[in-house]
């Protein structure tokens, strides 16, 4: 998983205009993404009132696979997404977090 | 059904307690709450005057008792025989009314994927008591009976399943011997119904789909026959009409909220719908909001009253619908008979009375057919929610909570939409809120005729609550920010407040209990606007459900 999202950091880093174009994508789509699955809980545009969900937000870089994880097995009362999400649905959700991220 | 006709006359002969029948739920007497907006008309109006505009200062606690859960608490009380009845998503329990002490406490479990089909609030919305039985809906859809003096099970069926996006938050009626449910997830791609059960047993009776298939009729208002059309779910709860026998239900929006894969006018999706209690068949249907773009899901409790219109003595219906306009329709055919905004209204120029169509803007009309950003007003929140307002029939005024934003609506690329499956989100949009800050919403004092208001109080942050009105010329309601408060219903002024623990999301009601009067409702903060929407005013709002029962402080 991990290596699926550094191989797609990678290439965003190695190519031309193009590429940066493809990684605003994939950050818009998983905004949508956002919208219909997360911000039930976590929030309007990642922002939240802080009193039951985390905020998406304070995820740092180098927390892609807690993210990941999370996503995956649930946590806590969020439930799993197992089977819901695809792995390319995380990676664009992780983009879009990581956009907006406070510590970016 | 025999039996069950002498089963209810042998009660009203020999009258016990926790065997509340049919009578009892037609009669409304203001000493209980037996029904989902306190009586069958659901106008939330009390004849109690003990509790009045002269004494309410004087209002304090009599108990409070702790849900012990922390997201959110919407449930209207139920009041029987001494005994309150409320629902929270993880239990039911029955309190002594008087004294706020647990009689029992019957926990609801769920499997935690059940949470990912809740789109608006892990919350339950309350019960129906019939004939010794309390009966509630569960967030894994399944419709529940307890023994009304134990809280034992006494059956419970599933009615749907988390991985075709169908979940239940809303409470049941009862209508002719019959018990009522509908249904939650058009955010996730379910095929909306509204079912019949058996109370005694819990044997189905039918099922009315508000989505057709190819065949049905409708069809031909979504593309391909509606072969695979989705939404139009029925989260909230009808209003039945003894006399004429028929239920009307609100329906919700179409899925995906984005509307570029599905022109046409998508029955019967935000509509109203008449259908007879015995065998659910639809008597008519008029439908508020054709080809929703906005999620203008057509949910709010709708209201019967007598009124002369026009000069004529009319059975009337009241909607304050979520698009933004107050209906009036003749409830015995569906025909409108106005329609007014009662916020600002910027999708559509007004209704049509002819043919009862709204009249689109442009940009309602471009967001039905490209992926251009517009604004539109109200948000695809509403101009009010699900909380329920309030009617005086006497002086044929609503109270009703506002939300009073607009928003920045963009729907997504049709690749995005294409093969959505059931359990996924169905929005494919992207919106951003408009907000005033110093008013995202009011309580106002609505002429269901006009839309106008006669006064209105603005909030910070909306409020999220049901209304209460009573004879003692107050209108009760809580606020996100916790306190529950008394308005004087002539001069719109708040008069009485008190400060709850956590957010009040919940619906009061008012009740007697030898000749003295009483105010329930339940304290708790959650529901989708306090979970979705930052708002800088709640930050020092904390959860915890707890339930208040008020009384006039004695000498």
């Amino acid at each position: 998983m991990r290596s699926a999202f550094l191989q797609l950091a990678a290439v965003g880093l190695l190519c031309s205009t193009a590429s940066i174009c493809n990684a605003q994508a994939t950050a818009a789509r998983g905004e949508r993404l956002y919208a219909d699955n997360c911000s039930t809980c976590h929030g309007e545009e990642l922002q939240n009132n802080s009193t039951v969900a985390f905020d998406l937000r304070r995820l740092k870089a180098d927390e892609h696979e807690r993210f990941v994880t999370s996503v995956t097995n649930g946590k806590n009362t969020m439930p799993s997404w197992d089977g819901v999400l695809s792995d390319q649905d995380k990676e664009d959700l992780w983009a879009y977090i990581r956009a907006n991220a406070n510590d970016r | 059904m025999k039996k069950q006709i002498s089963l209810m006359v042998g009660l009203a002969f020999a009258p016990q307690a926790h065997a509340q029948t049919a009578q009892d739920i037609l009669k409304a007497s203001p000493e209980s709450v037996l029904t989902y907006g306190m009586n069958y008309s659901q106008n939330r109006f009390s004849q109690l005057d003990k509790i009045n505009t002269t004494n309410v200062r004087k209002l304090v606690p009599a108990w409070s008792y702790s849900l012990n859960n922390n997201t959110g608490e919407e449930a209207q009380p139920i009041i029987y025989d001494g005994t309150a009845y409320i629902t929270s998503q993880n239990k039911t329990v029955a309190l002594d009314a008087l004294t706020g002490r647990e009689i029992w406490n019957t926990p609801v479990e769920y499997p935690p994927a059940t949470t990912r089909v809740v789109c608006c609030g892990i919350v339950n919305r309350g019960a129906a008591i019939y004939e010794g039985k309390l009966f509630r809906t569960t967030l894994d859809a399944r419709v529940i009976a307890l023994d009304i003096k134990t809280g034992k099970e006494v059956w419970s069926v599933k009615s749907g399943d988390a991985n075709d996006g169908i979940a239940m938050t809303g409470a049941p009626i009862i209508a002719n011997g019959v018990l009522i449910t509908g249904m939650a997830g058009a955010e996730y791609g379910s095929r909306g119904y509204i079912e019949a059960y058996d109370p005694q047993t819990g044997k189905q009776l039918w099922r009315f789909y508000t989505v057709p298939r190819p065949g049905d009729k409708g069809a031909e208002s979504w593309p391909d026959n509606a072969s695979n059309a989705s939404g139009g779910s029925t989260w909230t709860t009808g209003t039945y009409d003894p006399d004429m026998d028929v239920v009307f239900w609100g329906i919700g929006n179409p899925a995906p909220w984005n509307p570029l894969l599905r022109p046409g006018d998508n029955l019967y999706t935000n509509a109203i719908v008449a259908l007879k209690p015995k065998t659910g068949e639809v008597v008519w249907h008029y439908q508020m909001s054709p080809t929703d773009p906005f999620d203008h899901d057509n949910i709010t409790s709708i209201i019967t009253a007598d009124l002369t219109v026009e000069g004529k003595p009319t059975k009337a219906l009241i909607q304050v619908a979520r698009n933004g306009f107050v209906y009036i329709l003749d409830r015995t055919n569906g025909k409108l008979l106005s329609a007014n905004p009662y916020v600002k209204v910027t999708w559509a120029k007004g209704v049509d009375l002819e043919t009862g169509r709204p009249i689109w803007t442009d940009a309602t009309k471009k967001a039905m057919t490209l992926t251009d950003e517009i604004e539109t007003w109200p948000s695809n929140s509403g101009g009010t929610n699900w909380f329920p307002y309030s009617y005086d029939p006497r002086k044929q005024i609503a109270y009703v909570n506002t939300l009073d934003f607009g928003m920045k609506y963009q729907p997504a690329p049709i690749e995005e939409i294409r093969n959505l499956k059931p359990g996924q989100g169905h929005r494919g949009v992207k919106i951003t809120k408009l907000y005033n800050d110093n008013a995202r919403g009011h309580l106002r004092a609505i002429d269901p005729f006009t839309g106008k208001a006669k006064w209105e109080i603005p909030f910070k942050s909306p409020n999220w609550a049901g209304t209460l009105v009573t004879a003692g010329g107050l209108v009760f309601t809580g606020t996100l920010t916790g306190e529950m408060i008394a308005v004087d219903a002539e001069q719109g002024k708040i008069i009485w407040s008190f400060q709850t623990p956590s957010g009040i999301i919940g619906q009061p009601v008012t009740w007697e209990k030898d000749g003295k009067q009483y105010v329930t409702v339940t304290s708790g903060t959650g529901g989708v606007y306090v979970m979705n929407t930052p708002d800088p005013n709640l930050k020092h709002t904390p959860a915890g459900g707890t339930v208040f029962t008020f009384k006039l402080m004695e000498d």
